[in-house]
């Protein structure tokens, strides 16, 4: 609860404030904020919102004068599910949903077993919402991989990825701080050869050379290969943010799980990554962030996903020349994305702290 | 059974080029506790962290109730849950809560369901003096209740032996009082206990045997009455001097 200031406290500190070379400065910030906000706001908000168009048929129906959001509104269902087919829709918004619930449970209020109730849905979500997509079972008609795409597909691939990568990132880093030399030498030499490649390169490899070393008449889709990059190039990043976590613990945890009997494998599940983890989480979601971000690239290999939908449609003669509306939403909505994730990452740290701080009173 | 709980034949030890413990050779009773004292650096905890594997050696071997320690990671597991021991600084596990702290040993190492295990979890913390603390973080505890909740960590596996490596070196004065009477009373139910410690009074009031080393050897091995009152070695002598003024 923010308690009440009184304002005589206030006034008071002001007064003495203003006297400081602090103040000065902060007065002076404020004053350069402001004056840009002044000139630019403006137009901003002319544009965006009071001469803005939001119902049209195609682009003669916009005011020129402002934004036309009725190419954005028009193709809202293609941007969310790409070429889904339209009476399958359903089905992507299952997949699209997922994930962006399971960050609304851990943002929301909290109650019991939370935490794994959140890691349940999000470790489920790659097998079933990837059958759900696929179709082919239950009654469910086939809907190739080609057809997937928008935010959809960008959602899909950063979670898919992330649940992938996150027990081999463990596992990586695991072996490169293991006591047996060729598993270090295993876990080192696979780091840095997948952070050492750029994506595009992981992707490109993944997606055009993989396939000649499979043995002939297997094929797989473009999307599968593209997970398959990606995965292994995030777990080489989550390897060493989880790695810093386990060297803060120091040697003292380990040799003290030893001597009461664990062994290597209970020590590290009970006593050392649990810790390890709690130690990085701004870095697990940073890496995250990153990681829904860069799904952006799978359009080099060919995959509609958000972004590369929008850029599409800009293209549509309908709506030619609409390109600042289509990128500006895009930008909007990975924004959006990104700091949805940075609240998640602030939550788990506060809920932490907040569990140290519920032993110190008890 | 035999009645040897520790049995240290031959044992050297080298790190790198300098020799931590030369030719150590030492047995405890079951049920007698046993001091190891000397200067710094005289290689006492390196011994200790022999005898439960935390420590490899070169030559000699070590004995824990009759079996051999071996350095393959299954044995050592099996021989370190007859083993407990006390850290100097403590190493408690500070994301669980006291009571997990001790129940987790059992639970996961003994398989003990979850009920037994925090049973006798409360039992052990009751009898270390820590039961109402039961739901308290180790970063709440002043030193000595963490070095009790320790103590109550290592009796949960119900080992054979207890190790205590200067355990109340890195407490306040006025916790050490409270960490030496728990182990008073442990030597006293007849507990089989290695103690590395400076503290001269407790190894004098509470042990049978004291095993002085210098050097990496061990000089004077004499019950501890015999060794406080009338110390065989100059070295040792000394070191009582300079101890126990």
């Amino acid at each position: 609860m923010k308690t009440h200031v009184p304002d005589v406290g206030r006034g008071h500190r002001l007064v003495r404030g203003l006297g400081s070379r602090r103040s000065a400065s902060s007065l002076l910030a404020w004053a350069v904020a402001l004056v840009a906000a002044g000139i630019t706001l403006p137009d901003i908000v002319g544009w965006a919102l009071v001469d803005a168009t939001w119902v049209a048929e195609d682009r003669a129906g916009c005011d020129p004068a402002g934004a036309c959001w009725a190419f954005v509104v028009n193709r809202l269902p293609q941007f969310a599910f790409g070429f889904y087919p339209p009476e399958e829709r359903w089905r992507a918004a299952v997949a699209l949903a997922w994930p962006l619930v399971s960050l609304a449970i851990a943002l929301g209020p909290g109650f019991r077993r939370r935490a794994a109730v959140v890691a349940a849905a999000l470790a489920f979500y790659p097998p079933v919402a990837g059958l759900l997509l696929l179709g082919g079972l239950l009654g469910l008609p086939r809907v190739p991989t080609s057809q997937w795409g928008g935010m959809t597909m960008t959602v899909f691939v950063g979670t898919v990825a992330f649940v992938a990568a996150f027990p081999i990132g463990l596992g990586l880093a695991l072996a490169r701080r293991s006591s047996l030399p060729a598993l270090r030498l295993l876990g080192t030499g696979f780091i840095e050869i997948w952070r050492g490649l750029p994506l595009i390169a992981v992707l490109f490899i993944a997606v055009v050379m993989v396939p000649l070393a499979l043995p002939p008449g297997t094929e797989l889709p473009r999307l599968v290969l593209a997970l398959v990059g990606i995965t292994l190039y995030t777990s080489s990043y989550l390897a060493e943010v989880f790695r810093g976590g386990l060297q803060s613990l120091g040697a003292g945890q380990g040799e003290a799980a030893s001597a009461l009997g664990f062994t290597y494998w209970s020590a590290q599940r009970y006593v050392v990554v649990p810790q390890a983890l709690m130690a990085v989480v701004p870095g697990i979601l940073n890496t995250v962030v990153a990681l829904f971000k860069d799904t952006t690239y799978v359009l080099v290999v060919g995959l509609f996903d958000f972004l590369s939908i929008v850029s599409a449609a800009v293209a549509d003669p309908r709506w030619l020349g609409l390109a600042t509306e289509g990128y500006v939403f895009v930008g909007l909505v990975y924004w959006a994305f990104c700091f949805l994730l940075s609240r998640v990452s602030a939550r788990i740290e506060r809920d932490i702290g907040r569990g140290r701080e519920r032993g110190r009173s008890a | 059974m035999t009645d040897v709980a520790v049995e240290v034949a031959s044992l050297s030890k080298w790190f790198g080029t300098f020799l931590a413990l030369d030719d150590v050779s030492l047995r405890v009773p079951r049920g007698c506790s046993t001091v190891l004292c000397g200067p710094s650096g005289s290689g006492k905890s390196t011994l200790l962290r022999c005898l439960n594997g935390l420590e490899t050696w070169q030559e000699g071997e070590v004995r824990i109730a009759g079996t051999r320690v071996r350095s393959r990671p299954g044995d050592l597991v099996a021989l370190r849950r007859r083993v407990g021991m006390v850290f100097q600084s403590f190493h408690l596990f500070p994301h669980l809560d006291v009571l997990a702290n001790v129940s987790l040993p059992p639970r996961i190492n003994l398989r003990l369901p979850r009920a037994e295990a925090e049973d006798r979890a409360h039992r052990l913390l009751a009898e270390v003096g820590m039961a109402e603390l039961a739901r308290m973080f180790p970063a709440q505890l002043s030193g000595g209740q963490k070095q009790r909740v320790a103590i109550a960590r290592a009796l949960a596996m119900e080992p054979q032996v207890l190790l205590f490596d200067e355990p109340t070196s890195a407490l306040d004065p006025e916790s050490v009082g409270e960490v030496l009477d728990v182990m008073t009373q442990l030597a006293e139910h007849g507990r089989t206990m290695v103690v590395v410690t400076h503290e001269m009074g407790f190894a004098r009031r509470v042990c049978h045997e004291v095993v002085f080393l210098s050097d990496g050897r061990i000089v004077e091995c004499a019950p501890a009455d015999r060794f406080f009152s009338d110390p065989a070695s100059d070295r040792a002598r000394t070191f009582l001097g300079q101890v126990c003024r």
